[in-house]
This record gives structure tokens, C-alpha cells and sequence, in this order.
């Protein structure tokens, strides 16, 4: 994978935990405010049952006191004892759970004073029954019948009820427009995940693809490579042949030239009379055996060294005595035949054999490169004469 | 005890115990103490039985078992709590005790299992959290409170409030002469 491919894989990987990390977190406070809020409507609908058991507990406690004022049965006075502490306990309870809420906590504290009045009055009654004065019961009972305060804290527990309705209501507004926010937090974020999870498999696509592209560019380039090797190959290997054919025959010919070579070697070296092959400027390049052996001489002695100190026109004419005019140097250069000269060798042993010189110009495309002598021995070349 | 609530139980026959028995036993442990109720039914009171009805009936709710547990240890020199949890949207209170030494509470709904006494940590808060999660509910408040057999009279002592900061509980303020 490309490596810009690979950072933008990567970059759209952090962004989107980045996001499921921004989403766990609010999901995480959000749940902790709906425990809070599941708290607070607990704690509304306690304040409600504290509330209404209070009340409960102050009829059942007036009703066993009334029942026992008429009857004076020591068991309707446990009952309303036991109901009256019953009502202590929930206005404890109730205290206690709206000691933080202003409002609740003066609903609490009237219902607490009204309730206080009942309770002095209930004792004041039950002493008197208990001591069986009939009178003040009954005065007390007098008073009491015009009283209001029952009813008071029954309406001042209502209004206690209808403020945690109330709260609960506002609660219940904000757990409701609370769970749309984390609703659509979380749908947003999970929705822009699948987006950014959509882009990275669309680069990861497209990466692909780009790399089968190359991979196929890559595949054919090599076909492409292979058959111009191949080609190329073939090409090579009918130059080598024809190379090595070429090579055949040219060994052929060399060889054949070597053998034409060494066969007029042997006509030369065969031929009676002396040969000497000249170059141009009239150096010897060549003799034959029969030369050599009446010369007296040595090759060595003769092969470079000019013609004119083994071979004169006579005793007194040297080759070149004259000059331009001279007829072996002209033969050379014009390029003629020279035949039936006479002129001397000269031995090694100082002796001057008569000899009949014929020249044959050597020619390479029409130019003069030398020339070939043939020295023929004369009847008179038995006699020796001195240099 | 104002509403009711839901307790384990296991019928079993075992040989009734005596309250002077439970008072006099000198090797008396919260533990011990729990030990002798395995096998006690279940029926809800609206009143608290008188330990000699409870413990020969072998019938009772949370507060008789609690109640009384705090009447033995207390007299064993063990440090009691009596707890009351109001648990939310039920109606349910439940009562437990509270032992410091053992830092655990017994529970009435505990008597017949092996591990009769309920780890806790010592605050109301903890204490109710621990309760509320053994019924699988929420809970409002947790008193703690005194109780009296002869003039039959509860005494609350503080209640923690849940929706309040913890740091506000009244058992995690220092208290002059109070029990903690």
C-alpha cells in the first residue's frame, strides 16, 4: 500500500475513535445523569410516600385515640401509640429528605407545626382519659371539634405532593430532552463513523485497484520484455550461427590459402634456377634453396639487404651504375618484364657466376610492389672468376 | 415496620432457641447469632414482635431479626447499627444491624445461607447501597435509629439522603457525642 494511502487510512482511523471516544464519553456522562435523574424521581416519589404516610399515620393514630377515648381498651391505646410513632418516623424521613429543597422543606416545616399541635393535643387527651376525667376529655374534644388543622395538613401535604409532581414532571422534561441529545449525539457520531468507515474502504478500493492496475501494467511491460528478449535471442543466436558459419570458412579458406601457400612454397623452393623476390626498392624479401646453395650463402646474409651486393651487370657494372636509366629499376617502376640479361652473382667464396637475369613485376591492383628474380645459370657459370 | 419485603427462606425444623440462652451465651458472636436462625419463616409484622413471640414462633420480618441482634451483640459489647433502607419505588423498607467489629450487617434474608453476614463498609451510604443491590433496586434514603423493646419506641438517629453529595451524609460529619 502506498504510504499516502497509509496515512490517510490511518488519519481517518484516529478520527473515527477519536469520535467513538467523544461518543463513550458523553454515553458515559449521559448514563450518569440519567442514574441521577432515575435518583431524583426516586427520591420525589419518597418525599410523596413519606407525605401520604403521614398523613395515613395521623388518621390511624386520631381514629385508635377516638376509639380508645370511647372504649379506654388499653389495646386501641397501643394502636395509637404505635401509629403515632409510625408518623414520627415518617415526618423524620420526610424531614430528612427535603432538607435541601427550600420550597419542600417550608411545606415540611407547617405540616411538622400542625402536626406537632395534633400530637400535643392527642397527649393531652389521653392523659385525661387515662385519669378518667371525663370532663376535660370531653371539653377538649369540645374545642377541637371546630378545628381545621386535619384539614390544613391534609391540604398542605397536597401542595408538598404537587411540588414533587411538579419537579418530577420538570425531571421527567429534562430526562426527556436529555436522552434526545445523547440520542442524536450518538446517531450523528455513529453515522459520521460509517461515513468515515465508507472512505476508508473507498481508499482502500481505490489503492486496490490502482495496484492490480500497476501489477497488470507491470505483468504485460514483462510479457512485452520477454518476447523482445526472445526476439532478441533469436536474432543473437543466427548471428552466432552465421558468425560461426562465416568463421567455418574462412578457417576453410585460410586454410586452403595455406596450403596454396606452401605449395608454390615448394614449386619456388623446387624451381632449379635462383629466385630472389624483390621489393620495389630492390631489398631482398626471398630466396630459394637453389640460390642458397650457389650463392654459398646463408639466408640470413641475404634476406633485407639490397640486391646490389650479390648480383652486378658485370665486373665493372655494378646494378645501379646506371641510375634512373637502369634497367632492372626501370622494369620495377614501369613496371615491364626484364628478360635475358646477363649479369653475375656474386658467391659468398668471392666468385662471380655468369647468370642470364629476367625480371617479372609483382603488381597488387595495377601498382608495382616488387618484383621476382630469376637467375638462370649460364654454360660460362662452371668457370669461376674473381669478384 | 411500614411496608414489606422480600425474604429467602428455607423451611427447616431446629430445636427452638430462648432469649435467655441468646442473652446468656458467653461465646455470642454476630456469626454465632445468625447461626441460630437458619431455618426461621418469614411472615411480615407491622409491629415489632417481642423477641420471646419471634424466637419461639420462629416467624418474623427483617426488624425482629435485626432488632434483636442489636439487643444480643450490644450486650456482648459488640458495636451495632440498626439500619433502615427505604428502597425506591417499592415501598420497601428493610432493616439490618449494622455490627462495626465484623464490618458486616446481619440480614434476615441472609439466615440461611452459609455466609450469613453481609460485608460492608461502615457508612450508611454503604451500607444501603450494599442492601438495595441484594433486592436489585435503587434506594432513597437510610436511617439509622434506636429502638426500645419496653417503650417500644424507634429513634432516628440521622438519614442519608442519596440525592445528597455523599460528603453531606450526617454519619461522615463529626458528631458530638453521637454513635459512629
Amino acid at each position: 500500500m502506498k504510504d499516502h494511502t497509509l496515512r490517510r487510512v490511518y488519519g481517518l482511523f484516529l478520527v473515527i475513535f477519536a469520535i467513538l471516544a467523544v461518543i463513550a464519553a458523553y454515553a458515559l456522562r449521559s448514563l450518569n445523569r440519567s442514574v441521577a435523574s432515575t435518583d431524583w424521581v426516586n427520591h420525589a416519589n419518597a418525599v410523596i410516600y413519606e407525605a401520604e404516610g403521614t398523613f395515613a399515620s395521623l388518621q390511624a393514630a386520631e381514629g385508635a385515640l377516638r376509639t380508645y377515648l370511647l372504649t379506654g381498651d388499653a389495646r386501641d391505646r397501643t394502636s395509637s401509640s404505635e401509629a403515632y410513632a409510625l408518623l414520627d418516623e415518617h415526618l423524620e424521613t420526610l424531614k430528612a429528605l427535603t432538607r435541601d429543597e427550600a420550597a419542600a422543606q417550608a411545606h415540611v416545616e407547617r405540616i411538622e407545626a400542625l402536626l406537632r399541635a395534633r400530637v400535643g393535643f392527642a397527649e393531652r387527651v389521653e392523659t385525661a382519659r387515662a385519669a378518667s376525667q371525663t370532663a376535660s376529655v370531653q371539653a377538649l374534644l369540645g374545642e377541637d371539634a371546630g378545628s381545621t388543622a386535619v384539614g390544613e395538613i391534609s391540604r398542605e401535604i397536597e401542595r408538598l405532593v404537587a411540588l414533587q409532581a411538579t419537579l418530577l414532571t420538570e425531571r421527567d422534561r429534562q430526562a426527556f430532552l436529555q436522552a434526545s441529545t445523547t440520542r442524536w449525539v450518538v446517531g450523528t457520531g455513529v453515522a459520521v463513523n460509517l461515513v468515515l468507515f465508507g472512505v476508508v474502504a473507498w481508499i482502500i478500493r481505490d489503492d486496490l485497484q490502482t495496484r492490480k492496475k500497476l501489477a497488470a501494467t507491470l505483468q504485460a511491460s514483462n510479457e512485452l520484455l520477454e518476447v523482445k528478449v526472445k526476439e532478441r535471442t533469436a536474432e543473437l543466436a543466427a548471428t552466432n550461427s552465421q558468425l560461426v558459419a562465416e568463421n567455418r570458412e574462412r578457417r576453410w579458406a585460410n586454410q586452403a590459402l595455406e596450403h596454396q601457400l606452401r605449395y608454390n612454397q615448394l614449386i619456388v623452393d623446387s624451381v632449379h634456377d635462383l629466385v630472389f623476390v624483390l621489393t620495389r626498392a630492390l631489398k631482398v624479401t626471398r630466396v630459394n634453396p637453389a640460390t642458397l646453395r650457389v650463392s654459398g650463402r646463408e639466408q640470413a646474409e641475404l634476406l633485407g639487404r639490397s640486391l646490389g651486393t650479390v648480383l652486378r651487370w658485370n665486373a665493372t657494372t655494378p646494378l645501379d651504375s646506371f641510375g634512373a636509366n637502369d634497367p632492372l629499376a626501370a622494369s620495377l617502376r614501369d613496371g615491364r618484364e626484364l628478360r635475358g640479361q646477363p649479369a653475375e652473382l656474386l658467391a659468398r667464396d668471392g666468385r662471380a657466376i655468369a647468370v642470364i637475369l629476367s625480371c617479372v613485376p609483382l603488381r597488387d591492383r595495377d601498382k608495382v610492389v616488387g618484383g621476382v628474380i630469376t637467375l638462370q645459370l649460364t654454360p660460362a657459370s662452371s668457370t669461376p672468376s674473381a669478384a | 415496620m411500614a411496608g414489606g419485603f422480600a425474604c429467602l427462606l428455607g423451611a427447616q425444623t431446629v430445636k427452638a432457641v430462648s432469649l435467655p440462652e441468646l442473652e446468656n451465651d458467653p461465646k455470642m458472636t454476630p456469626k454465632r447469632f445468625a447461626n441460630q436462625f437458619e431455618g426461621f419463616e418469614y411472615e411480615f409484622f407491622s409491629y415489632v414482635q417481642r423477641p420471646e413471640v419471634f424466637l419461639s414462633s420462629r416467624r418474623g420480618d427483617c426488624d425482629d431479626y435485626a432488632l434483636l441482634a442489636d439487643r444480643i451483640l450490644s450486650r456482648r459489647n459488640f458495636t451495632t447499627r440498626i439500619v433502615r433502607v427505604v428502597l425506591a419505588g417499592r415501598r420497601v423498607n428493610h432493616v439490618v444491624c449494622y455490627v462495626a467489629e465484623s464490618k458486616a450487617y446481619l440480614d434476615y434474608n441472609s439466615r440461611n445461607y452459609f455466609l450469613n453476614l453481609d460485608r460492608s463498609g461502615p457508612t450508611l451510604r454503604e451500607i444501603a447501597e450494599k442492601v438495595a443491590a441484594s433486592f436489585e433496586a435503587n434506594w432513597s434514603s437510610a436511617s439509622e435509629f434506636t429502638y426500645d423493646y419496653a417503650t417500644d419506641k424507634k429513634t432516628i438517629v440521622y438519614t442519608v439522603v442519596k440525592t445528597e453529595p455523599p460528603s453531606r451524609d450526617p454519619d461522615r460529619q463529626p458528631r458530638a457525642g453521637g454513635r459512629n
